[in-house]
């Protein structure tokens, strides 16, 4: 048992140490030795966890993946409406923002855009799907309580995401006079109004 | 003198009430009992659904319901524009299901009723497994139908445009195969001759070749009362463009064309189900409707002798098994596999209207379905089964088509045999 | 051994499941273990008239349609005839979706309902008659569902029954388990438009089969075929729900399905179902055998 647990911490600190790294050097300039160093790892024993770089790469969008779709989860889960539920996904998708702007660099400075590196192990949506899960049972929630409207999945992904992935954007570029928070009543309230039944 | 009598296993019941005069039957009356409301059910439905509700009206007959059903519901469609058009192969499957279906009705009601009811007017000994027959001609074609439409009773595997269901080779094979069993067993214990023989008959009078069941029954018929028995008011009608048979009225041999725009239902007061005429007439429908109307031969000859006795009316049911056994070898080979299942890929069930109106001939006669839809849901919905056309009690002086063949029996197990040779439905009357 | 004695009576029905009935096989053979002392289409040696006076002894009571108290035929009070035989027999078979829910004839008459159930709550009859009741919901039922529990009664074996008094045996199963088109609801292929063997009629054609109790797809319908395998959805006959509405077309929210395979949790269902989609399984988009194809008959 103990065993397993190093083994899940130390993998962990290699993605979020490989995290930092991408973010700051970005993604092709950064190298397996660049990580294994900055964690005083050997090279070869890095391997033992991550075989590849790209692997490595594959294994980061599904953790991340699966860090947003657990917050998403418990708000879920939580008896609400979805207006509510809108507000607190804008709110915690824009503090990961601020928290840990490095995952959500990672999604799509990397991810979105080296296709190539995804497309072998990392088909469609398997790798996002702890994220991707979450979207559809917030959204197969409020459409049967009747809060939100029926309409085509995609249309409504890619109104609320991209409209996140957006502002996330433009927060990386130092374009936007204030602090994201500033923005999460009103970005909540355009979903809420675009989505609503 | 009037007689008050129960008649049971008509898929539900009915009672009949006679009047004596004289030791003759001089009125009868026919009433069922009961409703079930099937077209208020079907009101607000999407119209799509009637093709799983229709069939609810009745356990024997459900697969004609089906098809009248779909059949209104491409004839809507067409009329406000939509391009339907089936394959080859989709009509025939069609066919070939429904065919199944009327021919183990009449095996069932041969054996499991008119057998023994003949048996019993006229004294005979009965053969004990009667049923057994019936089971087995039944289950055997049933087999068939199924390996088209999935179950039996109450598939929907007809669709607007042709047919769920998509077959391979397999199953034509194994179709073929059931309807070869039940053809073997209906020219040894039916018939006594082949079949090809049977349908070479031009004439009554080759009926004396006839052996097996059905020689013994009509010889037992032929040479008594019964043979005259049951004559009715001599006029027949067929509105559905399906199977072998032809469309149109005949009176009693004069054939002319009709449309159905000219039929009309009446309330009944002293019976649940409605009365219903074409051009204020009242017709008689089913097998003997439907070879009188296509001038089958046999028909006509039997038709010259017995008019429209229980004889002919029995026979002419049978007759029809031999003529649909024959019709489905022909459609097995015939099928064309690579033809498309169903020609209608997207169908806009929401933003739709129209009025329409499917016919098809059922084992008892001529089922009509009217359907109107607005905006995908059916507003309105109206069924006119076989059984009101052959057994209301009559309108404007004129008694309906089963009284009137009730009028002059010397008993009431006459008269009920009179009765059940139309093959009452009681499930379809009281829908 | 005295055999024991049958009486098959009807409520409001279409004799649907009567005719199922008579299919069956072995029919005589299963009918040879008792005395069947009236039967809706079968000839008996008691009529209606005489089972209405309710002076026969009764071991098993089959019921076939929906029921009321007010329910009475041509001066017959059915009801009371039901109830009689009910107290007197050891068992009781509600047959079909209409004697065990209420089935498509309540829809038009609300004091219609199964015999022990109104939909999916017991009412009066349950509390009376639970000790001895077993349900066969369908519309129709198989007919090897009525000769399964027949033959168990008669060879004294109890039926294990599921907390609606469905046989587990029977009704353990979805009717999914079997379909000809598993590989396709694997793999969330679709069929597109009708009348094809290939593709998933779950998805988008209102396929109720994965969340439908029976076993229609394990015990084939005569033997050869089923709904599913003929093209058809699953309408979920043998559910309290029945009939639903918009039959032909599988509710979504989102395109989500709204109805899950029986005790799959949503998550559970996306997740694999996410996963499924973003594989493109060749084998499984090409047609199995294409007609159109002369290829196939100019064999080298």
């Amino acid at each position: 048992m103990a065993k397993l647990d190093k083994k899940a911490l130390k993998k962990e600190s290699i993605i979020q140490t490989a995290l930092q790294l991408f973010s700051l050097n970005g993604f092709h300039k950064t190298t397996i030795p660049d990580i294994a160093n900055s964690l005083n790892m050997s090279v070869g024993n890095l391997y033992n966890y991550f075989k590849s770089k790209d692997i490595l790469a594959k294994e980061i969008i599904k953790y991340t993946s699966t860090v947003l779709g657990d917050e998403i989860k418990t708000i879920n889960m939580q008896d609400i409406s979805s207006k509510d539920k809108i507000k607190a996904i804008v709110t915690i998708y824009f503090r990961m923002a601020k928290e840990r702007p490095e995952m959500i660099e990672y999604f799509l400075r990397v991810y979105l855009s080296h296709r190539e590196v995804f497309s072998d192990g990392c088909e469609g949506m398997t790798c996002v799907s702890g994220f991707i899960t979450e979207i559809m049972i917030f959204f197969d929630d409020g459409v049967s309580k009747g809060e939100l409207r029926d309409q085509d999945f995609f249309s409504a992904f890619g109104l609320f995401m991209g409209y996140l992935g957006g502002m996330v954007f433009l927060k990386g570029e130092e374009i936007l006079p204030n602090d994201i928070d500033y923005y999460i009543d009103d970005i909540s309230f355009n979903i809420y109004n675009a989505l609503k039944a | 003198m009037k007689i008050e009598k129960l008649i049971e296993k008509i898929e539900g019941e009915a009672k009949l009430y006679l009047d004596f005069e004289q030791d003759r039957v001089s009125d009868a009356t026919i009433e069922f009992e009961l409703f079930r409301g099937i077209e208020h059910i079907l009101k607000n439905k999407p119209f799509l659904d009637s093709l799983v509700i229709t069939p609810r009206v009745c356990g024997i007959c459900n697969h004609a319901h089906l098809i009248a059903s779909v059949r209104a519901i491409e004839d809507g469609l067409r009329s406000s524009g939509v391009d339907i058009e089936l394959s080859s192969k989709a009509n025939l499957i069609r066919e070939f299901t429904l065919s199944c279906e009327l021919i183990q009705n009449h095996i069932k009601w041969l054996y499991l009723t008119i057998f023994p009811k003949v048996n019993e007017i006229l004294g005979l000994s009965s053969v004990d497994n009667y049923a057994l027959r019936a089971s087995y001609v039944s289950a055997t074609i049933t087999k068939a139908m199924a390996l088209f439409a999935g179950q039996w009773p109450h598939s929907s595997y007809v669709v607007t445009g042709g047919v769920s269901c998509d077959p391979t080779y397999v199953e034509v094979l194994q179709a073929q195969t059931y309807i070869d069993e039940v053809i073997r067993f209906v020219e040894e214990i039916l018939l006594g001759i082949s079949i090809d023989k049977y349908l070479s008959f031009g004439s009554i009078s080759s009926l004396n070749e006839l052996g097996g069941d059905m020689g013994e029954l009509f010889d037992a018929i032929g040479s008594s009362y019964l043979a005259h028995s049951g004559k009715g008011h001599d006029r027949f009608i067929v509105f559905g463009d399906c199977l072998c048979f032809k469309t149109g009225k005949s009176v009693p041999t004069q054939v002319r064309k009709i449309d159905p725009k000219y039929v009309e239902e009446f309330t009944q007061t002293d019976s649940n189900s409605k009365a219903v005429t074409y051009k204020q007439r009242q017709y008689e429908v089913g097998p003997l409707a439907r070879g009188m109307i296509s001038k089958d031969p046999l028909i006509k000859s039997l038709h010259k002798r017995y008019k429209d006795s229980i004889f002919s009316r029995i026979y002419a049911r049978i007759h029809e098994v031999l003529i649909l056994l024959s019709y489905t070898k022909r459609i097995l080979k015939e099928l064309d596999l690579s033809e498309p299942s169903c020609s209608i890929n997207k169908l806009d069930t929401k933003h739709i209207s129209f009025d329409g109106i499917g016919v098809v001939e059922a084992a008892r006669g001529s089922l009509i379905h009217k359907s109107r839809v607005e905006d995908g849901k059916i507003k309105e919905y109206e069924i006119i089964v076989p059984t009101q056309w052959n057994l209301s009690n009559g309108l404007d002086g004129e008694k309906g088509i089963a009284v009137k063949s009730m009028i002059g029996c010397s008993s009431s197990k006459e008269a009920e045999l009179v009765f059940r040779s139309f093959d009452v439905c009681s499930a379809c009357a009281i829908h | 051994m005295k055999k024991p004695s049958i009486i098959w009576i009807q409520g409001v029905s279409c004799n649907g499941n009567a005719h199922s009935f008579f299919n069956h096989p072995e029919l005589f053979e299963i009918l040879s273990n008792f005395e069947l002392l009236y039967h809706p289409l079968l000839e008996t040696n008691y009529t209606l008239e005489d089972i209405a006076k309710c002076e026969l002894e009764c071991d098993i009571l089959i019921v076939e349609g929906a029921y009321k108290d007010t329910l009475v035929k041509y001066g017959m009070d059915i009801a009371q005839t039901i109830q009689h035989y009910a107290t007197k027999a050891s068992k009781i078979i509600a047959t079909g979706t209409c004697a065990s829910y209420g089935g498509m004839f309540a829809l038009y008459d609300e004091a219609l309902s199964g015999f022990c159930y109104k939909k999916e709550l017991p009412n009066e009859n349950y509390s009376r008659y639970k000790d001895k009741f077993i349900m066969l919901p369908g519309c129709p039922i198989h007919p090897k569902w009525l000769s399964f529990v027949l033959l168990m009664i008669k060879d004294k074996k109890p039926i294990v029954l599921d907390e609606m008094h469905r046989p587990q045996e029977l009704y353990g199963f979805t009717v999914h388990t079997g379909c000809s088109r598993n590989e396709y609801f694997e793999w969330k292929i679709d069929m597109e438009g009708f009348g094809k063997k290939e593709g998933c009629l779950f998805y988008e054609h209102g396929c109720q089969a994965p969340y439908t109790r029976g076993s229609c797809n394990k015990i084939l319908w005569h033997d050869v075929s089923s709904k599913t395998i003929a093209g058809t959805p699953c309408f979920g006959c043998t559910e309290p729900t029945f009939p639903k509405t918009n039959l032909f077309e599988t509710k979504t929210n989102m395109g989500i399905p709204a109805n899950m395979p029986l005790g799959v949790p949503k998550r559970a269902y996306l997740t694999l179902t996410g996963i499924a989609k973003s594989f493109k399984i060749k084998r499984l988009e090409k047609r199995v055998i294409d007609y159109e194809d002369r290829e196939i008959d100019r064999k080298d």
